[in-house]
């Protein structure tokens, strides 16, 4: 018999087999034990016949095999068809929390002042006069030390109504230069409105090295409310005071719902206050022990609050301190 | 403070556009906090419709008792025939009147209308309607010499802006219309009016006894004496002025004292001389007990820190914040002595604080007034005295303590550009100090007398220069020689206990720090809500409030946490501990998984052991060394909820990162599962801790998968089923390995526990 021709003859009888049915037919017709190849097998007496034989064997078995699987796939597909979803109903409704809008803006802050070499630290909160006023140079008439004002425990004992203790802590912990940002509670008097609460959160830099400069603290504070805010933003300075930088400054914010234009928000102004800066007032080196000769730095502080207020509209303080699901899982 | 524009106008000549002004001073001065446009709108010739009259003649209007009908000239050649409901006036009377079309203050245009039958073209005017005052009882009477046909807006501010100036604490000398002038002139180079008053001529030499006892508190006492004094209104223009500065009018001699302060930051006080006893003023403390009626109708009870002005018996004012009573300026008062004084701001400070009083005088006088601003204070305002009141200025002392010297501070302009980083040239840095009344001799500044308080150093000096050049200043950022900056162990730690319970459906929440009073720890002196009042101890009160407000406004699946304080008694100062709190729907089961997978992620092994907690189902709650677990008090919440509060510290100390591999692949284990028959007593865990007892490390894992209970069991006893695996990390156990450790666990288990092996 002629191998090759055979083996021709299955092949393209296999190619055009289209259904498991009609392949298993070709299998038995050609390698099934009484077929034409088997029976030439069983009788083969030279080498080069057998070889030839077997090549065609090999040949058939393989192409079955290629087209067993090609039209099992097939037939799979077939099925899988009609095997359809609704793909717009609701997936399985897996549980997940959220983090509340001013953990995620101290994350921005941390992350902001990581880059910039700073290190990320918190303070006590009870504070003593000492820390809370005289070291910060607290002139004994600010109204700040006024129990209007401040909550007092006694007469030397308040909550902190800042994070700038903590700038005490720091420089009397570890010698210069330092890089710090310190983000925590605070606590003022006020009575709990839209727009005060008497609980907030801040966040307070300090930084203290040779010749810094108020271009420094311009451009640090300008870096950091672009974290914030976007890089589109605009920071501007008026002069302030302080009791602990000598000279002070405010920060404001472009305002970003109006671009600057002037709107409710910015109270028509364009810009947005965002809290108080300034080079470190020579005495408060002197009252940690360090010569304003040798040293200079600057600080700031700024609230969580408003920023988060402003990144997600906010309007009304008391939605942060509620603890409601429908106002906090939008965030 | 509010400035009125046209009253600073005084001063300064204003031309630039307001909202540059605001800005400008905002920026280098004192934040303006907004501009109120004030009085009758300017816009289609409104203001040509306002104008000064003379009334003709007035008689009653012939149809109705309350009305007059007046004619008034109005500079037209052909007098108008007005209606006037107001009385306070008759014929050869100088007023104000708007003609029909003018809009008035409140938006309301004017027309000619008849009333009563009778033709009225025109209006005279009370102060409301221009917005000069509150008053509606008469109409403005003006000065007589103006001309009749005079614009109104020549002679009264019937249209001005406001500024809306917060100064801060250091600069009271920004409290007054003057120092805000000085700065505007000191911004755009334009030129300074000096001080408004003259003294009038003195018109006697009376002598008037005044004696400070305490040079400490009060400085400096000027003390003027004036007879004949007519008490009456005040002028319109000077009515209008305290009134858009924010300033009650009263009468003449107290317009006036009130005016001089607003003018140029010296508060100053008036009384009636005639009730001061022998004539005299002391200046002194307080004696223990002493008692004063102020001007507000309260009993005030005084302390020896409380500084007062006396007269030869009593108390007649307390210094600085208020006077008395009894010596007020009234209707019948024909003698006044003026007080021009100065007052330490500490002493002021202190008893406005005690006695919860703020004035006008103590807010200034608290931030520290210039004692060489009482003698131009007290010269405007004697001038304003004998020219409103017809008084006669017959009296004048001026009894002085050690007054302060003007700073001298050792300046260097190049010290100054490496502190604000950008160079200004010596020049203009003492150009900008001139302005400010700095005086600058070479290296030595002079500071002017109003700066002395607040500019003592170079730093200060350097201030002056930097809020003039702010704008200018560059953005850098500090020329570091070493940066590194991360996130400490236990903050990145904290910040994956806050991302793990947010990925198991917890929503983080803010709570308040503090709680309704316990007594049991720190407490407020003045808290300001009986709900926050003292200092938690634990997080879970508040969480558990949140979640019942959740529950109640029907939110689904409630589970909250929070990362925050509490604040342990311990000391001179609490111990503040930070802890996670999570309150969440479910049972005892659900809240330990959600423990165990903290613990799990933080690579760390709880450990569980019985705890008694009040805010928990007794039977339901277990402790880690961190704290507890477990399900609520049912007494707490409707339904079945959990919570865990966790000292953040204990729980991250746990943490063993970074983990040691162990080989777990190369020698595959030996796996069985083993249930033993135990009192119902015996706990799950003293079996397992009983087993790895006895297996050794070979016992690889041992966990609970099925406790039974029935028929198959004895009464009184449960069967706890456990899979268990073998595994050594050096070789391949063999099953008489296996089984062997097996004997080790069931002998073990059978001695301690009594428990049997089932099959
Ligand atoms: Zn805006």
């Amino acid at each position: 018999m002629d191998a090759g021709a055979l083996k021709n003859e299955a092949l393209g009888a296999i190619e055009a087999a289209s259904t498991p049915g009609e392949l298993d037919e070709l299998r038995v017709r050609y390698l099934g034990r009484k077929s034409e190849l088997k029976q030439a097998l069983r009788a083969v007496r030279d080498r080069e016949t057998g070889m030839a034989l077997n090549e065609a064997r090999v040949a058939i078995e393989d192409a079955v095999d290629v087209r067993q699987s090609s039209l099992e796939r097939a037939e799979l597909d077939r099925n899988l068809t009609q095997d359809v979803v609704d793909v717009t109903l609701p997936g399985e409704e897996l549980p997940l929390g959220g983090l509340h809008p001013i953990t995620q803006v101290r994350r921005i802050v941390e992350d902001a002042f990581l880059g910039l070499g700073y290190e990320v630290r918190d303070d006590r909160e009870v504070e003593t006069v000492e820390y809370n006023f005289d070291k910060l140079a607290f002139a004994p008439t600010h109204s700040a030390r006024s129990s209007r004002d401040t909550f007092f425990f006694d007469d030397t004992h308040v909550l902190r109504t800042e994070t700038s203790p903590s700038q005490i802590h720091v420089l009397e912990e570890k010698a210069p230069p330092i890089y710090m940002v310190s983000i925590g509670r605070v606590y003022r008097r006020d009575a709990i409105t839209a727009t005060r609460y008497p609980i907030f959160h801040q966040f307070e830099g300090l930084a203290v090295d040779k010749s810094l400069t108020l271009a420094d603290l311009k451009g640090t504070l300008l870096h950091v409310m672009r974290a914030l805010y976007g890089p589109e933003r605009r920071v501007r300075f008026r002069t302030h005071f302080f009791p602990f930088t000598e000279p002070s400054i405010e920060p404001d914010v472009s305002c970003g719902i109006c671009g600057g234009e002037g709107c409710r928000t910015c109270k028509y102004s364009g810009w947005i206050e965002m809290g108080g800066a300034g080079m470190v007032d020579p005495r408060v080196f002197e009252n940690v022990g360090l010569d304003p000769e040798e040293w200079s730095g600057f600080a700031f502080g700024c609230g969580l609050e408003r920023a988060a207020q402003l990144r997600h509209d906010v309007p009304d303080i008391r939605v942060l301190w509620e603890g409601d699901l429908r106002a906090l899982r939008q965030f | 403070m509010r400035v009125p524009v046209a009253w600073l106008r005084d001063y300064v000549p204003l031309e630039m556009p307001l909202d540059d002004l605001a800005t400008r001073l905002s920026v280098s001065s004192a934040e303006v906090e907004g501009i109120e446009r004030r009085g009758v709108p300017d816009q289609d010739g409104n203001l040509s419709r306002f104008l000064v009259g003379r009334v003709l003649e007035a008689s009653k209007h012939p149809n109705a008792d309350r009305l007059q009908l007046c004619v008034v000239d109005v500079g037209e050649g052909e007098p108008r025939q007005i209606v006037c409901g107001a009385w306070n006036f008759g014929a050869g009377a100088t007023v104000a009147v708007a003609l029909p079309g003018a809009v008035l203050a409140d938006g309301l245009e004017l027309e000619q209308r008849k009333v009563r039958g009778e033709l009225s073209n025109g209006m005279i005017l009370a102060e409301d309607e221009v917005a000069l005052g509150t008053d509606h009882t008469g109409i403005m009477l003006l000065d007589e010499i103006l001309e009749p046909g005079t614009p109104l807006a020549d002679v009264l501010p019937i249209v001005d802006d406001v500024l809306l100036v917060e100064a801060t604490g250091n600069r009271p000398d920004l409290l007054a219309i003057y120092g805000i002038a000085r700065e505007v002139a000191a911004l755009y180079d334009l030129e300074l009016a000096p001080p408004a008053g003259v003294n009038p001529e003195r018109t006697g030499d009376e002598g008037i006894d005044v004696q400070i006892e305490d040079y400490d508190g009060c400085p400096r006492y000027i003390g003027r004496l004036f007879r004949d004094v007519a008490i009456g209104p005040s002028p319109v223009w000077l009515k209008a002025r305290l009134h858009a500065a924010g300033m009650r009018p009263i009468s003449n001699v107290v317009d006036a004292t009130n005016y001089a302060m607003l003018a140029l930051g010296n508060p100053l006080h008036a009384f009636d001389f005639a009730v001061l006893r022998d004539g005299r003023i002391v200046v002194r403390r307080a004696r223990p007990g002493e008692k004063l009626r102020t001007l507000d109708g309260v009993d005030r009870r005084l302390t020896p820190d409380d500084l007062l002005i006396a007269d030869a018996e009593r108390a007649v004012a307390l210094a600085g914040i208020m006077g008395g009573e009894d010596s007020e300026i009234g209707e019948s008062t024909t003698d006044v002595l003026l007080e021009a004084a100065n007052f330490e701001p500490f002493t002021i400070f202190r008893s406005s604080e005690r006695l919860r009083l703020r004035t006008e005088g103590s807010n200034r006088w608290e931030k520290g007034v210039d004692p060489y601003l009482a003698a131009p204070a007290a010269t405007l305002a004697t001038q304003l005295i004998v020219e409103l009141a017809g008084a006669r200025w017959v009296g004048d002392t001026d009894i002085q303590g050690d007054l302060p010297e003007r700073p001298v501070i050792q300046f260097s302009p190049d010290r100054a550009d490496r502190l604000i980083g950008i160079e200004t040239s010596a020049e203009e840095q003492h150009a900008i100090l001139g302005k400010l009344g700095f005086e600058v001799e070479g290296e030595r500044v002079l500071v002017p007398t109003w700066r002395a308080r607040d500019v003592t150093r170079e730093v200060d000096v350097t201030e002056e220069v930097a809020r003039f050049r702010l704008e200018d200043v560059p953005f850098t950022l500090p020329e570091r020689r070493a940066m590194f900056g991360t996130l400490t162990r236990e903050q990145q730690l904290r910040r994956r206990v806050e991302d793990v319970l947010v990925g198991l459906g917890f929503v983080e929440s803010y709570t308040p720090s503090m709680l309704p009073d316990d007594e049991t720890t720190w407490k407020l002196s003045e808290p300001i809500t009986i709900e926050l009042t003292a200092l938690r101890t634990r997080l879970l009160p508040s969480l558990v409030e949140a979640a019942r407000r959740n529950a109640e406004v029907g939110s689904r699946r409630v589970a909250l946490f929070e990362i925050a304080r509490v604040y342990l008694p311990a000391g001179e100062l609490p111990d503040e501990r930070l802890r996670v709190g999570g309150v969440a729907e479910g049972g005892f089961a659900y809240v330990k998984g959600v423990v165990e997978t903290l613990y799990s992620a933080l690579k760390a092994e709880p450990v569980f052991e019985l705890t008694k907690d009040l805010l928990f189902h007794p039977g339901k709650l277990a402790r880690t060394a961190a704290g507890p677990l477990g399900e609520l008090h049912p007494s707490l919440l409707e339904g079945t909820w959990s919570a865990f509060e966790l000292d953040l510290s204990t729980l991250l100390e746990a943490s063993r990162e970074p983990v040691t591999y162990v080989d777990v692949i190369t020698f595959p284990p030996v796996r069985q599962d083993l249930a033993f028959a135990v009192l119902e007593e015996v706990a799950a865990g003293d079996l397992i801790d009983a087993a790895r007892e006895a297996a050794g490390a070979e016992l690889r894992e041992m966990r609970p998968f099925d406790v039974y209970r029935g028929n198959q069991v004895a009464e009184g006893k449960k069967s706890i089923a456990f899979s268990v695996s073998f595994q050594s990390h050096e070789r391949t156990l063999s099953d008489e390995d296996a089984s062997g450790l097996r004997e080790k666990i069931v002998e073990a288990l059978a001695r301690r526990f009594g428990a049997e092996l089932r099959a």
